[in-house]
């Protein structure tokens, strides 16, 4: 079980856990134990602001990535979202999971609501240009109390 | 994101225990309270109206839901109940509405569990992003009967 920083902005409680990076666009990313593999996902930051998945729509194994890239799309109950790749790589697994259960992106955005596994062309460079949990903590903290203050 | 928009309505005493109601989007309605709290029978009330509100409301969030699930709905019709309780100090609360929705769902090829259980999620999201569902103190009961055909 990771542990997590937590942020409150009105009445939402926003966890980031502590055991991986984070892009600016709150896609996390973890070591998956291969050499080079990453796992990915939502941060509970994003999949609150998004609200109840519906359907997740991944890019098949096999795909090649450049950071920035889609490697698939979030349909809500309130939104569509492209899914960017925060590194280059190589889509090695989809979690096949959350074709009956995508409510596992918002049961469970750390655990089970994981995305998909990925062969990173270069992890050590790429993890220097991702942001620790504290750093990406700040992120959602801004973007939230920005649009709390929004007419 | 925090967002605001407006809704209005007026109303205006017409005499005796009667108004006259004019909705933000166009109806005009003479209102009156129910028969047990002094008013009349036959006409728009209060009481109806919030239950109205929450039963329409979530019928519409339902809809949404359901295109967003991509379910093909067949039909579908909700009696929601609601329960007033007089409390101790004679104030008057509505505790509870109880939602009856009757679903009928095309199974479309789909397996029927997977597609009950699509069911069950939209009506979910269909409480939790209501409007007026969101906005009442009421506890919320929701017991559907969903049927899905071939």
């Amino acid at each position: 079980m990771p542990e997590y920083l937590e942020t409150t902005v009105d009445k939402f409680i926003f966890r980031v856990a502590t055991d991986r990076l984070y892009s600016p666009e709150g896609v996390w990313v973890m070591d998956a134990g291969g050499a080079a593999e990453v796992r990915v996902g939502l941060s509970d930051f994003v999949q609150q602001r998004n609200g109840d998945a519906a359907f997740v729509h991944l890019k098949p194994v096999g795909t090649r990535l450049a950071a920035g890239d889609e490697f698939g799309e979030l349909e809500t109950i309130k939104a569509n979202l492209g899914l960017i790749s925060p590194l280059a790589g190589e889509i090695l697994e989809a979690n096949q999971d959350l074709d009956l259960n995508p409510e596992d992106i918002n049961q469970d955005p750390y655990g089970k609501g994981w995305l998909a596994v990925i062969r990173a062309t270069d992890w050590e460079a790429a993890r220097t240009r991702l942001l620790q949990p504290a750093a990406y903590l700040a992120v959602i903290r801004a973007q939230a109390e920005a649009e709390q203050d929004s007419p | 994101m925090s967002q605001t928009a407006t809704y209005h309505t007026t109303v205006r005493w017409t005499g005796e225990h009667w108004g006259h109601l004019v909705m933000g989007n166009g109806p005009e309605y003479q209102f009156s309270a129910p028969p047990d709290a002094h008013g009349h029978a036959g006409v728009f009330t209060p009481e109806d109206a919030f239950v109205a509100a929450a039963n329409t409301c979530v019928m519409m969030m339902f809809l949404w839901a359901a295109e967003r699930l991509k379910l093909k709905l067949l039909s579908y019709e909700c009696r929601t109940e609601g329960t007033k309780r007089i409390e101790l100090d004679r104030t008057e609360i509505f505790s509870r509405l109880r939602f009856a929705p009757k679903i009928r769902v095309s199974a479309g090829g789909e397996s029927p569990d997977v597609v009950e259980g699509r069911v069950r999620r939209a009506l979910q999201s269909a409480q939790k992003y209501s409007l007026v569902a969101n906005s009442v103190k009421s506890e919320i009961v929701v017991q559907p009967e969903i049927s899905i055909e071939e």
